[in-house]
């Protein structure tokens, strides 16, 4: 195929294939963002998102946030400077808890019987749409780091403290007393995930008494901007190889 | 065009491909069939798990039962192995098929990490509620920070009935009881849905119009800024502030359906109890231990002193789980797994009652299959060739004492 000969023969024609395109295209940068982001998260964000009794108000809300900018800085980047498409954080997430669900339902559930309401993904919608959001309306990297990054990580504990919320009411067992999520990973044995390696209210910042949720979420925001423009520019760089050659267009 | 359509199909296969791959990743160790894959001196010099009993061999659901013992955190722990000083009383099933509704190290109940000490024994009860029908191997497992799993020895139990009928009811401080198994599911699912709808929301109002060709023309000719119009900056902080919103409100309305919450526990558990074995009055010396590997039968050379006031024979050796009995002297009425036990498996040169004071050198034969089915004899090949276990002898009155042994271990070809 060269340029001087046209692959189609009018402009109809010509507006249904750039469509079908779109529907390939789209379809190809879902999956393999669902694939790439799913193994990254999982590796990075694991047991934190798998279990219940890893939720805690420390490690999980400054883990969480910090590993799962990445893939939305990423594809961002390619979607907004080449596209002016801002939903590169929202359908990288969307890709990502599609495949999280999938995993989480027939493998931990389906396959392994542990009860949904152990294993349920955490919720990283909320800071992917407000980070579509900024970029779109202030078409900036910067700003959409510092603020995008900063809200991307304060957004996380409460987005997900209604659905992890019930788990967390007190309950004594057997002279003890422990939050419904502790006694979820006491009494669905994991026979590869002994307690010791759970890691929880484990931290530095005791200083701050007993409102420790916001102060680690801040302290995941600042750096989710650091690894926000790291990974902008990751995404940039790959964009730099497009799809659609000059000799096609 | 063909050409490019043809290559984009393929690479959607590709990538659907991988991200199934993907997904079907990581599922959580549904097997706990490790236990013969464990190197033998792991098995044999860490801890030693004895007087085991499993109460029952089958379950119906929604009925409990409980693994029960005393094990012995072994005084020559190699070094190869992290000491058990963070270490996790758990039990080897394959995933929850039983739930384990408590857990008990010394009469304290054990849901965290504990740390134990060196040379001593204790007493240890697993109670376990049967949730998912078929038959399990269901061993005793000690975790250990920085040595992995340690299994113990394996029974097959039977869960009858049907899953879809368990029940996990659990009173919370704030007074409701509720079914853990299926608690707060639907809440989850709702948050979930809401969330999803919201960014499949966003993500249509963009989609549904022409995309990537016309755009990236528009981007690349300098007129990237009419590709957004100011509806579509209305929309965008209708969406920004609803996303706010929405997760404020959710927020407070959380809080105030669950005004107690307290945060997840944990931390390590110190200064275990400890269980008193009787006194040992006898001592042993191992003089020599070899393994022959065509016979399966290991044989120690023991000089055994009795330093007590009355008469004893041997009657147990205790070695990774396996029990070599000497049926004149003791025979096991705990019904105790049939491939660990071997009853007859224990032969010694002189057995007759060692009298107070006396010290005797005898030929000790600990011969069975369960050497090699349990592949113990691999304990040749490793880097630190020595055996350890546990001797039981018997008084006169049926006392039972226990002596450990640890010694270097010959293997013998021929
Ligand atoms: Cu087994």
């Amino acid at each position: 195929m060269s340029a001087s000969q046209s692959a189609v023969r009018s402009r109809a024609e010509a507006v249904q294939v750039s469509r079908t395109f779109d529907w390939m295209i789209l379809f190809t940068l879902f999956t393999a963002v669902l694939g790439g982001y799913h193994i990254h998260y999982m590796l990075t964000g694991g047991d934190w998102d798998f279990w219940t009794d890893w939720k805690d108000r420390r490690l999980w809300v400054t883990v969480a946030p910090i590993v799962s900018i990445t893939f939305p800085a990423a594809v961002q980047a390619c979607l907004w400077w080449r596209y002016r498409l801002p939903i590169g954080a929202t359908l990288s997430v969307v890709a990502l808890m599609i495949g999280e669900w999938i995993n989480r339902y027939f493998n931990f559930w389906g396959w392994t019987y542990f009860p949904v309401n152990i294993c349920f993904p955490s919720n990283l919608l909320p800071g992917a749409i407000v980070l579509d959001v900024i970029l779109m309306l202030g078409n900036s990297m910067t700003l959409t780091a510092v603020v995008g990054g900063l809200a991307y990580g304060l957004l996380f504990y409460p987005g997900n403290w209604p659905i992890i919320a019930p788990l967390h009411v007190p309950v004594e067992y057997n002279g003890m007393m422990m939050t419904l999520a502790d006694l979820q990973g006491y009494h669905y044995v994991r026979t590869g995930t002994p307690e010791y390696i759970r890691m929880v209210e484990k931290g530095t910042l005791r200083t701050f008494g007993k409102d420790v949720a916001p102060v680690s979420a801040f302290f995941s925001g600042f750096v989710s901007i650091i690894i926000y423009f790291l990974w902008h520019f990751f995404g940039r760089w790959f964009a730099k190889t497009d799809f659609i050659s000059d000799d096609a267009t | 065009m063909k050409l490019i359509k043809d290559k984009v199909a393929k690479l959607s296969f590709v990538a659907l491909l991988v991200s199934l791959t993907a997904a079907m990743f990581y599922a959580p160790a549904a097997s706990a069939h490790g236990e013969k894959s464990q190197a033998a001196f792991m098995r044999m010099r860490t801890i030693h798990w004895f007087d085991l009993n499993w109460s029952k061999e089958e379950v119906p659901v929604n009925e409990t039962m409980t693994i029960s013992g005393k094990f012995l955190v072994f005084a020559g722990w190699p070094e190869t192995v992290d000491k058990p000083e963070v270490s996790f009383l758990n039990v080897g099933i394959p995933g929850p098929v039983f739930i384990r509704a408590g857990s008990w190290i010394g009469g304290q109940l054990v849901p965290r990490s504990v740390s134990l000490e060196l040379g001593e024994t204790y007493e240890f009860k697993v109670l376990l509620k049967a949730r998912r029908p078929g038959d399990w191997h269901v061993h005793s497992m000690m975790n250990v920070q920085g040595g992995g799993p340690i299994i113990g020895p394996g029974k097959w139990v039977t869960i009858t009935g049907s899953m879809r009928d368990f029940v996990n009811p659990v009173t919370t401080l704030t007074g409701q009881t509720i079914d853990l198994e299926h608690y707060a599911l639907d809440n989850v699912y709702f948050w979930h849905a809401v969330w999803f709808a919201i960014a499949f929301a966003w993500l249509l109002f963009w989609i549904k119009r022409p995309l990537f060709v016309p755009r990236h023309i528009a981007v690349a000719s300098g007129k990237a800024d009419t590709l957004i119009s100011a509806g579509d900056k209305k929309v965008a902080m209708l969406f920004g502030v609803g996303t706010l919103v929405v997760v404020a409100a959710a927020m407070g309305a959380a809080n105030e359906k669950y005004p107690i919450t307290t945060p997840l526990q944990a931390g390590l558990i110190r200064g275990m109890k400890t269980y008193q074995m009787p006194e040992a009055t006898v001592s042993v010396k191992v003089d020599d231990a070899t393994y022959r590997v065509p016979g399966r039968a290991m044989q120690m050379t023991l000089t055994i002193t009795n330093n007590g006031d009355s008469a004893v024979r041997l009657g147990e050796f205790n070695t990774a789980g396996v029990r070599f009995l000497e049926p004149a002297v003791h025979e096991d009425e705990t019904n105790y797994p049939d491939d660990l036990l071997a009853e007859e498996g224990l032969t010694v040169s002189d057995n007759s009652p060692l009298a107070p004071g006396e010290t005797r050198t005898v030929e000790v034969t600990a011969s069975d299959a369960a050497w090699e089915v349990y592949r113990l004899a691999d304990l040749i090949y490793d880097p630190d060739s020595r055996f350890a276990g546990l001797l039981f002898f018997w008084d006169e009155n049926g006392t039972r004492q226990m002596v450990t042994v640890d010694a270097p271990l010959i293997p013998s070809f021929i």
